[in-house]
């Protein structure tokens, strides 16, 4: 390293070791499949609001379903995944902040949950492809800086949930029909793995890498159970039973590896394990019924739960608090509220402006 | 820490890092850097990675990707395949790894097109006559047969004082005599013989048409060439024109035309004289046109309101329980619920029953012919499996749910029809399953049909005396056999007849009308566009687009005739009854169209209208803002729905 960005990364360490600690604010991106729109959610500590709707779409007396949502590594954008089409689904770039509309990719049936390669720079986008016939889907690849497809990977029968791993080299997603988890090699463009999980209709929804050891969590929604994966030998090596009919869906790591939490989708509740000692330190009611998906924060503070509803009611947001293991804070979003992706935090304005004087 | 010590720290080491010195950047080379291809040629790039010390070296980690893969698609180490003409971009990706950032370069691709290998005469005529003018055509085509529109072809006489070819491509006749047409491109060339003789014609005909006219009635002239003998010259060209003589002062736009096939119709009251011309022959014609003078009213005779919810489609009926009149309509963005009224009377429209289903868009509703089966669609479940629902609804004030059925129809169905105990349902705007409800309770499909064309998405399905009329968007209107026996089609087996398209790609709806007065069979296609936006709350919504009237008399050779097109409005659903149109036209609310005749132009220009409604209504979801979604004569009334204010029941009257 130069001696000059040691200096800075110094400088930088020791001021804000030293500089009290200021009242944060989180801003997490949300998608509404019923409403077509993702809503910009602000949470201070205390109180969650919607500070902007985004409509999306561009058949709007359609219902498009805007699904899946990532910001990219750089929080420059937001993508989101938006299900139906002429026939096929689209993922549309948004600049974050003006949050005006960039570009398009069309790309498979029902797009649903995707992610940058740090390595790459491409986006992974999961084909879920609910619809008709159960036959293999896809993983579409798409160059952000123009939005355009390149590629398509096959793997299974609706492929869901998706994630890289923390070196951004290696892809993993489930196919929710076909109970199996699939690994790409990013680099190489091709599947390099598969592992069949467990039970007669596991239906995995979504998959999760570890922070900073060899393991994925995958949710799986027909077992009602949580398996940890060692991706060095590709193997369950553990599984955390989630209470019948839970279904759990989506799930999230905190960034310190230390907790996992669950979407329960069949109770409507949340569940937080400790993953050292595999124990359930809650399991928490959401707001709405239908819980979806969930992001942590990066000071593994709180989680980001969106639960969709019924019929006419609106989806909600709701925050988590892991220390205290309690709901803190709900907002009511567009119908049927689903995809989240954490943008940013930064100090509160007004905190920052204490601390200045 | 202060925040002015946080401040003065990161200064600090900013300073350092601007004074240090500068690291030359890093990158990647591509060998050769500008590739030139000829469509179906490949080439090997090869990826260098250049250090910092400029230094540079194989790196096979680069891993390439195209932009245009159909174009252009390369494979991951670099082999381009050039496929289309045309400039596209490869990008060159050396990955992040070790702590060295990502490097990415563009490669430009030229793809030059295939060269002309020959050149040959498409379409010219052995024998034309003197003092005519017809078009020549030739094409320029590569190796492989393709046509290479791009090319400039040159077409030359070889004695211009018998026949001359102009920059347009049309080889007039000047004198009896034998030329050789030469068409030449890129050193390639052709020839074609072309005989010119004394053209025969001493006279010319012009029959058909009338004397008088309203402004939207079509005319049918023929003109005919004769010779010295009084007979028919049927291959000498014929042309028509129209010149106008407004008896208005006030200056209009286009008023009137006539085609190739000799139809006039004329959008304006005036006088028009057509002009046929065959050679040195003309022959004319004046027609007085009049206004169509239709003086229709409609009036308001009941409303169902719905102000708490978008309305989406409605259908009415006679219930077979008790012989009332009943209607049932959908709802847009709220709880899954489709409402049942007694319509009987319909200056007293009384909602009756309301059904709730698990579903956010409950678009469409369709009943039976014995009016006992009630089928509404489902979008936005919240099990995500949507599909259809079917009721029990002899007795519409009783409702019932027989069944839900979701099998291949996960992903939503927008659509759907009923039609002699099958339901023909859209499947996630991509095809039609054809499901046989014999046993309502035990659906069973039996059959599906889906285009082939890459992209290809379905909006609406409605079927009328044994065809599916399906509305595809940017593939337009496609007629299915599906019990008319014209294809020996059935449920089980479609068969398509034919299929129109038309560039807009906004096609949503159609509806058949087959016009006895003239033996034409037109289809009715109507256009869905939001080119500003929708707005659910608070505004009122312009949308865009006409009615399409596509002659489908061969099926095999559609053609579009006419339009029916409202400015600054948007046409949604309509229904044909006789020679009828009702069009609920979003913004423009509803439209009663006349289209007795033959149709020709844009009726809406011709006066062709009968009458119009706005279905303003302060209390509406939005206020004031008409959004009229879908109409149905019935039993002397229209009843409509709109997607803010529910259901209207209105009636057509004249003036005294």
């Amino acid at each position: 390293m130069h001696f000059s960005r040691f200096l800075v990364l110094a400088g930088l360490l020791l001021a804000l070791t030293a500089a009290p600690t200021f009242a944060q604010d989180y801003y997490a991106y949300v998608a509404s499949e019923s409403a077509d729109e993702v809503a910009l959610v602000r949470f201070d500590g205390e109180e969650a609001t919607v500070e902007e709707t985004i409509r999306v779409g561009r058949i709007p007396i359609e219902t498009e379903g805007a699904h899946g949502l990532t910001v990219s590594p750089d929080g420059a954008h937001w993508f989101v995944s938006i299900a139906h089409g002429k026939p096929y689904g689209r993922v549309a770039k948004y600049e974050t902040g003006t949050n005006e509309k960039v570009g398009t990719a069309t790309v498979g049936m029902f797009p649903a949950t995707m992610e940058i390669s740090t390595v790459t720079g491409l986006l992974h986008v999961a084909n879920f492809d609910l619809h008709g016939e159960q036959e293999p889907s896809s993983i579409s690849l798409v160059d952000p800086s123009t939005m355009t497809e390149v590629e398509k990977i096959e793997t299974g029968i609706m492929p869901h949930g998706s994630r890289f791993s923390p070196g951004g080299r290696m892809h993993y997603s489930v196919g929710m029909m076909d109970g199996t988890l699939y690994e790409i090699d990013a680099l190489e463009r091709t599947v390099t793995r598969t592992l069949t999980l467990d039970g007669d209709t596991p239906k995995p929804t979504w998959v999760q890498s570890h922070p900073s050891e060899p393991l994925a969590y995958v949710a799986l929604n027909g077992g009602d159970a949580v398996l940890e994966v060692s991706l060095a030998d590709w193997r369950v090596t553990r599984r955390f039973d989630t209470g019948e009919g839970t279904a759990p869906y989506n799930l999230d790591v905190t960034p310190d590896g230390e907790t996992l939490v669950v979407t329960y989708k069949g109770t409507g509740e949340t569940g937080i394990w400790d993953l050292t000692t595999g124990e359930r330190l809650a399991r928490l009611e959401n707001s709405r019924t239908v819980t979806h998906g969930v992001v942590t924060t990066p000071d593994n503070r709180y989680a980001v739960v969106t639960a969709e509803g019924v019929g006419g009611e609106p989806g909600a947001v709701d925050i988590f608090d892991l220390k205290a293991n309690e709901r803190v804070a709900s907002v009511d979003v567009g119908q049927q509220a689903g995809g989240v992706a954490f943008w940013k935090m930064e100090p509160t304005t007004a905190a920052a402006s204490d601390a200045s004087n | 820490m202060s925040f002015r010590s946080l401040r003065w720290a990161v200064g600090l080491a900013v300073a350092c890092l601007v004074l240090a010195p500068p690291a030359l950047a890093q990158s990647i080379e591509v060998d050769p850097a500008d590739p030139t291809l000829e469509v179906g040629e490949t080439q090997q790039l090869t990826g260098y990675y250049v250090d910092a010390e400029g230094e540079r070296q194989r790196d096979t980690t680069i891993a390439f990707f195209s932009r245009n893969g159909r174009a252009a698609p390369v494979s991951r180490s670099g082999e381009v395949t050039a496929q289309a003409p045309g400039t596209h971009t490869l990008v060159a990706l050396r990955p992040a790894s070790g702590g060295q950032e990502r490097l990415m370069t563009e490669v430009t691709v030229t793809v030059s097109q295939a060269p002309v290998a020959e050149v040959a005469f498409a379409d010219v005529p052995s024998r034309v006559f003197t003092d005519t003018q017809v078009p020549v055509r030739a094409e320029a085509r590569t190796d492989g047969g393709q046509v290479r529109d791009d090319v400039q072809i040159q077409l030359e006489s070889s004695d211009p004082t018998v026949a001359e070819v102009d920059h347009l491509h049309r080889l007039s006749g000047k004198a009896s005599g034998t030329v050789t047409l030469t068409a030449r491109a890129e050193g390639q060339e052709a020839t074609a013989p072309v005989e010119v003789v004394e053209n025969p014609v001493a006279s010319l005909d012009l029959t058909g048409g009338a004397d008088s006219a309203r402004t939207g009635d079509v005319l049918d002239f023929e003109a005919t060439p004769r010779d010295a003998n009084g007979a028919a010259v049927d291959d000498a060209p014929v042309h028509y024109a129209v010149r106008t003589e407004h008896t208005e002062s006030i200056a209009p736009g286009a008023t009137a035309e006539i085609g190739g096939d000799g139809r006039f119709v004329a959008e304006d009251a005036g006088q028009y004289t057509v002009v046929a011309t065959s050679g040195s022959h003309t022959a004319t014609h004046t027609v007085s046109v009049t206004p169509r003078n239709l003086d229709g009213r409609i009036e308001v005779v009941g409303r169902g309101r719905v102000s708490d919810v978008h309305t989406s489609d409605l259908w009415v009926w006679e219930a077979p329980a008790d012989g009332r009149d009943y209607a049932i309509t959908g709802t847009w963005g709220g709880d899954g619920e489709a409402y049942f009224w007694d319509v009987t009377d319909p200056a007293n429209i009384t909602p009756v029953d309301t059904v709730t289903v698990d579903a956010r868009t409950v678009n469409d509703v369709k009943v039976s012919d014995d009016g006992r089966t009630c089928i509404i669609s489902r979008e936005g479940a919240s099990d995500r499996k949507n599909g259809i629902v079917i009721l029990d609804c002899a007795d519409p004030t009783e409702v019932s749910v027989i069944t839900e059925f979701t099998e291949q129809l996960t992903g939503g169905v927008h659509n759907l029809f009923i039609y002699e105990d099958h339901v023909y349902a859209l499947s996630n705007g991509r095809r039609y399953e054809i499901i046989n409800i014999e046993d309502r309770a035990n659906p069973e499909i039996v059959s599906q049909f889906e285009l082939e064309t890459p992209g290809h998405s379905i909006h609406d399905v409605w079927v009328d005396d044994g065809i599916a009329y399906s509305s595809n968007w940017e593939d337009g209107v496609v007629l299915v056999d599906v019990d008319n026996g014209v294809q020996g089609g059935s449920p089980a087996n479609p068969v398509e007849i034919g299929r129109y398209a038309y560039p807009s790609g906004w096609n949503h709806a159609a509806f058949p009308y087959d016009d006895e007065e003239t033996g034409k069979d037109w289809v009715v296609a109507g256009d869905e566009a939001f080119p500003n936006g929708l707005n659910t709350e608070n505004e009122p919504t312009i949308p865009a687009g006409w009615i399409h009237f596509i002659d489908f008399s061969d099926p095999d050779n559609p053609t579009e005739e006419a339009r029916y097109q409202v400015p600054e409005a948007g046409s949604h659903n309509f229904w044909v009854e006789g020679d009828t149109l009702y069009v609920a036209y979003y913004n423009a609310g509803l439209r009663v169209v006349d289209l007795s005749g033959d149709l020709k132009g844009n009726l809406y220009e011709q006066g062709r209208e009968i009458a119009h409604f706005k279905s303003f209504d302060p209390e509406g979801r939005i206020p004031n803002a008409p959004m009229a979604w879908g109409p149905q004569p019935y039993k002397g009334h229209i009843f409509f729905s709109d997607w803010n204010s529910g259901l209207w029941a209105v009636k057509l009257t004249s003036e005294e």
